[in-house]
């Protein structure tokens, strides 16, 4: 099967979790005290009114045409209109998107630039200096709530070095012209790289000490293989081994855990967004919430899962990439 | 294939001084598990904090449910209420800020209502630790329900669940909690309910691995021949033997649920001020650290702590209980 059909397989095969999802939030939303009514009339108002206000939001209907309604909608592309910014919920989605797509993978990015060296180290050298260190390095980035780590970092790198900035992001593409204090595309990419740099850390963190745990334990069953015991014994040199015989196959339960990764990286994302201050998806949602803007919380959150299933078909074709043994959807 | 016959039993019976230790003896002795702990120096050490942490917190309860917080008035300070006079924003003691040195009475400062930090850290401990374990309870109990049934009657059942929980975990779990408790409440109770029902796909495919391997053993279908019910076969057998691989995910699991509670308070979904949660205290904290810094750094010591300990009896868990894991 080609990449292509692979692709669109896996995306036909999303499709019942999809429609759970809307309706898993539709029903959630559904249950939210407080609708329209109740935000735009007084208790006291005239029955007319209210019924009116009812009928303009479809309120009057009953429930599951509603949903099949919405369902419509968002296959459609259309995922209501925002009460509280006065745009549809679609538009105000595509802009913070992009910056919180960008931030999860900046923290991947880092996460497996460390962890990949340090796993391979470690199980290089198990029981040595090094490894128990990498292992430390592991619990403890397991162990720490990743909100907490960007208050340190903030805290140590911005209060008290005053190195990096404490709030915002710049996206790497952005318009010069739209950025306050730049004025070429050098600038635009020099400051994103400074405003990215912190909450990169506090949200990669979790991801590093994960997949280096997985890491570690892979490479240490890929090093006993039959296979790299006959490259030993055919005297390939030690490097040769770990790098073309022992390390591919490893990479194989790493992605798995990238992939399942990315569902704890995009919730980690609301946290880190609210540390930082970064307008992306995470905050957009506490603020909907809290200005009880609901069509707003219910495309958040479909949106939300509809990432993370394309974040996982990416890993899926990665998988195929790494094992050639692997088929797209094949038999073998 | 994994079950034994009939002479690899007389084998073992054959001498029973050298053979290593069954599958039964290390399932079912708690004192064994224990023996196991016991020479793991950092899984002990895991297991100490364990105890320290939950003995605070069910002390603190007493002293929150039964006595209205008297013994932390007499003792301590009231965790919630606002002191008379009391100086806000101190520095631990030792150090020195804007809002004047260090005291010992405080030895970690206080908050900016005045409030010591130290006995609120301490009255954190409870929702911390009811939280991690009630909500590892339901997502163990769930989990096992649904898992044990998936994979005990295959076909469609198991399609419909296992979708089901597929779609679970689609929705970023911090996300689908707080839809979750924006429609039922953000109370500290939906929290643990919210972060219960997330685990219960961990859980899910634990169990239902699990079942599908033990299924085809044959003394389940000696059980069956025996004339045991459907419900008998997966509550005095499977389960059983799901056992240990169950214990330790859940150990892992009250660590993460304690950190997912926390992150949850941070955005002020959890306990309500002025209960002292440590999420809390860290989102309160964010207002003045400049000012104030050590303020934000003193409950994340506190949650690091106890989610380490959990992470290390975890480990040890798993190597005392599955004798081919060598680190």
């Amino acid at each position: 099967m080609s990449l292509l059909r692979y692709v669109g397989f896996r995306l036909v095969q999303s499709i019942p979790v999809l429609f759970i999802i809307i309706l898993v939030t539709f029903l959630l939303t559904n249950r939210i005290p407080g609708d329209p009514v109740s935000i735009f009339l007084s208790p006291g108002a005239p029955p007319e009114l209210v019924a009116e206000v009812q009928a303009r939001y479809g309120l009057d209907r009953p429930l599951y045409e509603r949903f099949f309604n919405y369902l419509l909608g968002v296959v459609q592309g259309d995922l209501g209109y925002s009460i509280h910014y006065g745009m549809p919920v679609t538009e105000k989605i595509l802009e913070r998107l992009p910056v919180t797509v960008f931030l999860t993978v900046c923290a991947f990015a880092f996460a497996i630039s460390i962890s990949v060296p340090l796993g391979v180290i470690s199980a290089k050298r198990r029981n040595k200096p090094t490894d128990h260190i990498s292992r430390i390095v592991s619990l403890i980035g397991v162990s720490t709530p990743s909100f907490w780590i960007g208050l340190l970092l903030i805290i140590f790198f911005s209060f008290y070095l005053g190195l990096f900035p404490a709030t915002g992001l710049v996206l790497p593409w952005a318009d010069p012209a739209s950025i306050r204090g730049a004025e070429t595309r050098i600038d635009v990419l020099l400051m994103s790289v400074h405003h990215a740099i912190l909450p990169t850390i506090a949200l990669g963190t979790l991801q590093m000490a994960q997949i280096t745990r997985i890491e570690r334990s892979s490479m240490v069953e890929s090093l006993r293989e039959d296979y790299v015991l006959l490259a030993r014994a055919y005297g390939f040199p030690e490097r040769t081994i770990l790098r073309k015989h022992a390390f591919r196959v490893a990479q194989l339960p790493v992605l798995t855990i990238i992939g399942l990764g990315l569902s704890t990286a995009l919730g980690g994302a609301v946290l880190i967004e609210t540390v930082f201050e970064i307008n992306g998806m995470g905050r957009l949602i506490i603020q909907a919430i809290n200005n009880q803007d609901y069509e707003l919380v219910m495309g958040t959150t479909i949106v939300f899962g509809i990432t993370y299933i394309v974040g996982v078909i990416i890993t899926d074709v990665l998988y195929a990439y790494v094992d050639p043994r692997v088929q797209y959807g094949g038999d073998s | 294939m994994g079950s034994r016959t009939v002479d690899d039993a007389i084998d073992q019976l054959g001498d029973a001084e050298s053979r290593p230790a069954t599958v039964e003896e290390k399932n079912g002795g708690l004192l064994y598990i224990l023996k196991e702990i016991h020479k793991d120096t950092s899984a002990t050490i895991g297991l100490y904090i364990i105890l320290f942490v939950t003995a605070v917190a069910v002390f603190t309860s007493v002293d929150y449910y039964l006595l209205d917080y008297a013994f932390a008035e007499r003792f301590l300070y009231h965790p919630e209420r606002d002191p008379t006079g009391g100086q806000r924003l101190l520095p631990p003691v030792g150090m020195e800020s804007i809002y004047g040195p260090g005291v010992i009475e405080h030895p970690l400062g206080t908050d900016h209502r005045g409030r010591d930090i130290l006995t609120r850290m301490i009255y954190g401990t409870r929702i911390a630790i009811t939280a991690g374990f009630a909500a590892t309870t339901i997502g163990l109990v769930g989990g096992t329900i649904i898992g044990a049934v998936s994979g005990y009657y295959g076909g469609r059942v198991d399609d419909v669940l296992q979708r089901f929980t597929e779609a679970l975990y689609a929705i970023p779990f911090l996300v689908l909690i707080i839809a979750f408790m924006t429609a039922f409440g953000r109370d500290v109770t939906f929290a643990m309910v919210g972060v219960g029902i997330v685990s219960i796909p961990v859980f899910n495919r634990l169990i239902r691995s699990r079942v599908v391997s033990v299924r085809e053993e044959e003394y389940i279908a000696a059980a069956k021949v025996a004339g045991a019910k459907d419900h008998q076969i997966i509550l005095y057998h499977i389960i059983p033997n799901s056992f240990s691989p169950v214990l330790v995910q859940a150990t892992l699991q009250i660590g993460v649920s304690i950190l997912i509670i926390a992150g949850l308070s941070f955005l002020g979904f959890g306990a309500q001020p002025p209960t002292p949660s440590w999420g809390q205290m860290l989102a309160e904290s964010r207002d003045f650290m400049l000012p104030a810094p050590m303020y934000s750094v003193w409950p994340g010591i506190a949650i690091l702590i106890t989610v380490i300990a959990f992470n290390l009896f975890g480990d040890g868990l798993q190597d005392a209980l599955d004798p081919r894991t060598e680190n």
